[in-house]
């Protein structure tokens, strides 16, 4: 439960310090892959130069314990050698009876050219009585040979060499009260007593410590890595150990190694791992055996692991500080970019960085143009906006008129004084005809129908109005009748006709209002056939906005063209062909999109009808 | 300061730290692989009965890697001369010393003053025979049993009728020889025998034959090796009167004497134990002061002319010749 409770609030932690910025991540990930690199790489070479160092601590022992061997060898052999050369050459060659000593004087020349290695050279009959002996020693009172592990072996196998295992030599009296430690050459001879043959044996005693020097040698190098030898049957022979061995203090697998071939092998030894390398002594059986146990192989790793664990916490050290530097370097640009844009956000108006590598660049640029659109796409809206909010201004200022007012209830009472009553009574009726549909309920988008009926109720006024001095058709499709558009638009234009058109013309001045739908548009046009208008002038009358009016309701072309393009979008809009002395016609296009309650209120929205947006279906 | 900044130092501190543990810890091996130094300080460190004793305190130097130095007494050392020379040790360095304690109040002091700055082990013999004693480490052969050991082999071979015979007993005066003594004459209580004569502290190079002029007893016992050697020589010479020599000893020259039949029994304390004993206790005390003493005793094996050459008695022989 506190486990459990710890690890959580390790995790918390971790969530609370776990980096968050591109240059702490940049940094940490740096940081861990190369460290983790490095401690791959520290590990195999670890191991590579364990491997490496194993073998070669194998091969230089295999190669110490060939050289021991055959100087053990060569020792053996030159212990046979004397054995035969006292056989051969001594004992066989002369009667112990003889008196010319020859025998003693052979043992003694022997002994004397190989007394380092040699103890003593002896030769008892097959009753055990002493024969002959150098050097030239009493006997002990009753040493019994014949019961001597030595004699017996070479009773027991005549026809070879025995070699023993070492031991105290008990046979000759000793005054200076010391006790040697020999290894025992024996074997059966034939000798020759007052011309009578008979069986003895030869014993050639060697100095154990030639045995044990050559041993000390290889054992000089005390770092848990030993050597020792020991008997075909296991018998320990030498062991740096030895009397620990037989005091019980330590132990040794010997007889296992023992019946081990020449070789290398690995075995686990009261709970140790070692390695275990046998090389057979010839002529003798014996086994010179190195042991290596692991830990002198890891013993001399250790500073190589303390040395490897340096360089790597080095390393880290280095590699945290270089991963910092270059994940500044890499993260400066993204920062500063990043710190411009927060700047923006705040408000206000700073240069967007654009810096670094070609990527953080191109977005630096990118980002800086998306913010000059969106700066033109919002002035652009604004000055929509207030474009339309005037037009519409305008065009609630064209509703009521005060001046056209003025001008109507003038004639009216004019009429009603005359008592031209019927005239009078047509004049009201269309007055309010006219205002119904400029008012519309405050709508915007009205029906082709009323736009047309608008007109006529206007031009019906304006005709009373100015005592009917031009005529006026209207020629529109029936189709064309039942579709959106904006209102008061016809207005503007017709009284545009009629003040700059054919106002002033001598009861021939004609205007015409002609509807059509062609491609899905619909075309309303006012033609006059008045005085017209020169090229410059058509060219002004759409964009120019410093034309002094000189009649009318104020209501220039140029804000019908923009309430339509801004209604149903910049592909619609006014057209003005006119000739000087000729006439002038004005077209207005529009989308040909039914008249419902629905179409009517999306475009009254905003939403203008164009291709690209989807639009308004038609039926 | 920025976060990633306060990380960043903390992780190059956190790094650093980490290096300056690993090179102290190579630093500590480098010292570990110094060894340690154990002073040996016995009474007359040349005579051969320490033969067996100083091929232990070289075994064990050898497993426990330290050095170990055998201070030369050429002789027989007083307290204040003892106390001296395990002083003389210190101050030149030893790690821990090993000492034959000579007895006396002084030296169980002192002993305890030096425990105090390096580990200190006795051998053979406890410094004074009492508790405080007991404190100390110590390695030392079973005396008391060896004493009884004697006694019943004395007994075997006369199938434990003693009555009317007469011993003479020859001995260092105190130490280990005290107790052997204790040891043998307590066993013989009550078995018949008496004790004609009692020597203590004589060694032949002072009192020539002094043996031949003591009242003629059947056997003479001697309770240490110098007495044995001594004893052995006397009997060779024919000048004990047809004693029968029975002793304990760990030199080669006792062992002789039991071989040419001078000797009738030896009993031999494992001294090659005490050497090593001795110094694998000290070893181990060495960087522990507050290791609880130990304290061990090492046992004996019991040679007979006939078994001499046995497989076993040829290795006590093997560490008394080396």
């Amino acid at each position: 439960m506190k486990h459990k409770y710890l690890i959580q609030k390790c995790l918390e932690y971790w969530k609370k310090i776990k980096p968050r910025g591109i240059q702490p991540m940049i940094m940490l990930v740096f940081s861990a892959i190369s460290v983790s690199s490095m401690l791959i790489l520290g590990v195999v070479m670890y191991f590579r130069f364990s491997d490496t160092s194993r073998e070669e601590i194998i091969q230089s022992t295999q190669k110490l314990m060939e050289q021991t061997g055959e100087n053990m060898e060569d020792y053996l052999v030159s212990m046979r050698q004397i054995s035969d050369a006292a056989y051969y050459n001594v004992i066989k060659e002369s009667d112990l009876s003889g008196q010319d000593n020859h025998i003693q004087r052979g043992m003694s020349l022997l002994y004397e050219a190989n007394k380092d290695n040699l103890r003593s050279i002896a030769i008892y009959n097959n009753y055990g009585s002493l024969m002959g002996a150098e050097p030239v020693a009493s006997q002990k009172e009753d040493p019994n040979v014949t019961k001597q592990d030595w004699y017996k072996q070479a009773m027991a196998e005549m026809e070879n060499m025995h070699f023993s295992t070492p031991h105290i030599q008990n046979l000759f009296d000793d005054d200076t009260f010391r006790y040697y430690w020999v290894i025992s050459l024996s074997r059966v001879v034939e000798l020759t007593d007052q011309g009578v043959p008979q069986q003895g044996v030869l014993l050639v005693d060697m100095d154990y410590s030639s045995i044990s020097r050559m041993m000390t040698q290889i054992n000089a190098q005390n770092n848990g890595q030993y050597y020792y030898l020991c008997d075909g049957n296991g018998e320990i022979i030498y062991h740096t150990q030895q009397m620990q061995i037989s005091n019980g203090i330590f132990s040794e697998n010997s007889e296992k190694a023992a019946s081990y071939k020449d070789g290398v092998y690995d075995e686990i030894f009261e709970g140790e791992h070692r390695k275990v390398i046998v090389n057979t002594i010839s002529y003798t059986g014996w086994k010179l055996v190195g042991v290596i146990p692991y830990s002198v192989f890891t013993r001399g790793m250790f500073n190589i692991r303390y040395f490897i664990v340096m360089l790597i916490l080095l390393m880290a050290m280095m590699m945290a500080a270089v991963s910092r530097v270059v994940s500044a370097r890499i993260s400066r640009p993204i920062l500063k970019l990043n710190d411009s844009v927060l700047e923006y956000e705040a408000g206000e108006q700073p240069e967007i960085y654009i810096g670094g590598s070609m990527e953080i660049r191109h977005l630096g640029d990118s980002i800086q143009r998306s913010y000059e659109q969106i700066d033109t796409l919002m002035r652009k809206i604004v000055l929509e906006q207030t474009e339309r909010r005037k037009s519409e201004l305008d065009a609630l200022q064209s509703q009521i008129n005060p001046h056209f007012l003025y001008n109507a209830l003038d004639s009216l009472t004019w009429m009603i004084e005359g008592e031209k009553n019927d005239e009078a009574v047509f004049m009201i009726s269309q007055l309010a005809k006219l205002f119904r549909i400029s008012l519309s309920k405050g709508r915007t988008v009205i029906s082709v129908r009323d736009e047309l009926l608008h007109a006529q109720s206007y031009m019906n006024i304006q005709k009373i109005r100015y005592k009917n001095c031009f005529t006026f058709r209207m020629e529109v499709d029936p189709e064309v009748e039942s579709c959106c558009t904006v209102k008061l638009i016809l207005q503007p234009i017709l009284e545009n006709a009629i003040n700059y058109g054919v106002n002033g013309m001598d009861d021939c001045g004609e205007i015409r209002v002609s509807g059509k739908k062609e491609e899905g548009r619909i075309i309303l046009s006012v033609a006059d056939n008045g005085i017209g208008m020169t090229e410059e002038e058509v060219r002004f009358l759409l964009t120019g906005s410093n034309r002094v009016r000189k009649h009318g309701s104020g209501v220039g072309l140029v804000n019908i063209n923009n309430r339509i393009k801004i209604l149903f979008g910049k592909e619609y809009g006014l057209a003005v062909e006119s000739e000087p002395d000729e006439g002038t016609t004005v077209s207005v296009c529009i989308p040909a999109v039914p008249y419902t309650e629905e179409n009517a209120k999306t475009l009254e929205a905003g939403h203008s009808f164009g291709a690209e947006n989807g639009g308004l279906g038609e039926d | 300061m920025k976060n990633s900044k306060k990380m960043f130092i903390l992780t190059e501190i956190i790094l650093a730290g980490m290096v300056i543990i690993v090179a102290f810890a190579m630093f500590q091996e480098k010292i570990g692989e110094e060894r340690g130094k154990v002073s040996v300080i016995i009474q007359n460190s040349d005579d051969n009965q320490w033969d067996a004793f100083k091929y232990g305190l070289r075994m064990a130097a050898q497993d426990y890697q330290v050095e170990v130095f055998v201070v030369s007494t050429g002789g027989t050392l007083s307290a204040d001369e003892e106390r001296e020379a395990v002083e003389h040790e210190v101050d030149n360095g030893a790690d821990a010393v090993i000492v034959q304690p000579v007895m006396g109040a002084d030296i169980q002091a002192m002993l305890k003053k030096v425990k105090s700055r390096v580990p200190a082990v006795l051998v053979e013999s406890l410094a004074a025979e009492d508790e405080q004693s007991e404190k100390l480490p110590y390695v030392k052969p079973d005396n008391p049993a060896m004493g009884k050991a004697l006694a019943a082999e004395l007994l075997k071979d006369y199938n434990g009728r003693l009555e009317g015979k007469t011993m003479g007993i020859i001995s260092e005066e105190e130490g280990a020889a005290a107790e052997r003594r204790q040891g043998f004459l307590e066993a013989l209580k009550d078995k018949g025998i008496r004790t004609l004569w009692t020597v203590s502290g004589v060694s032949s190079e002072n009192e020539e034959h002094f043996l031949e002029m003591q009242e003629e007893v059947d056997f003479v016992i001697a309770l240490d090796d110098k007495s044995l050697t001594m004893a052995g020589q006397e009997e060779a010479s024919n000048n004990l009167h047809g004693a029968l020599v029975y002793g304990i000893g760990n030199s080669t020259e006792a062992v002789y004497y039991l071989d040419t039949g001078s000797t009738r029994c030896l009993v031999v304390p494992d001294e090659f134990n005490v050497g090593y004993q001795s110094v694998k206790e000290a070893a181990e005390s060495l960087g522990h002061f507050f290791r609880k003493p130990q304290g061990q005793t090492v046992s004996y094996t019991v040679m007979r002319r006939d078994t001499l050459f046995s497989k076993e008695n040829q290795e006590i022989l093997f560490t008394m010749s080396q």
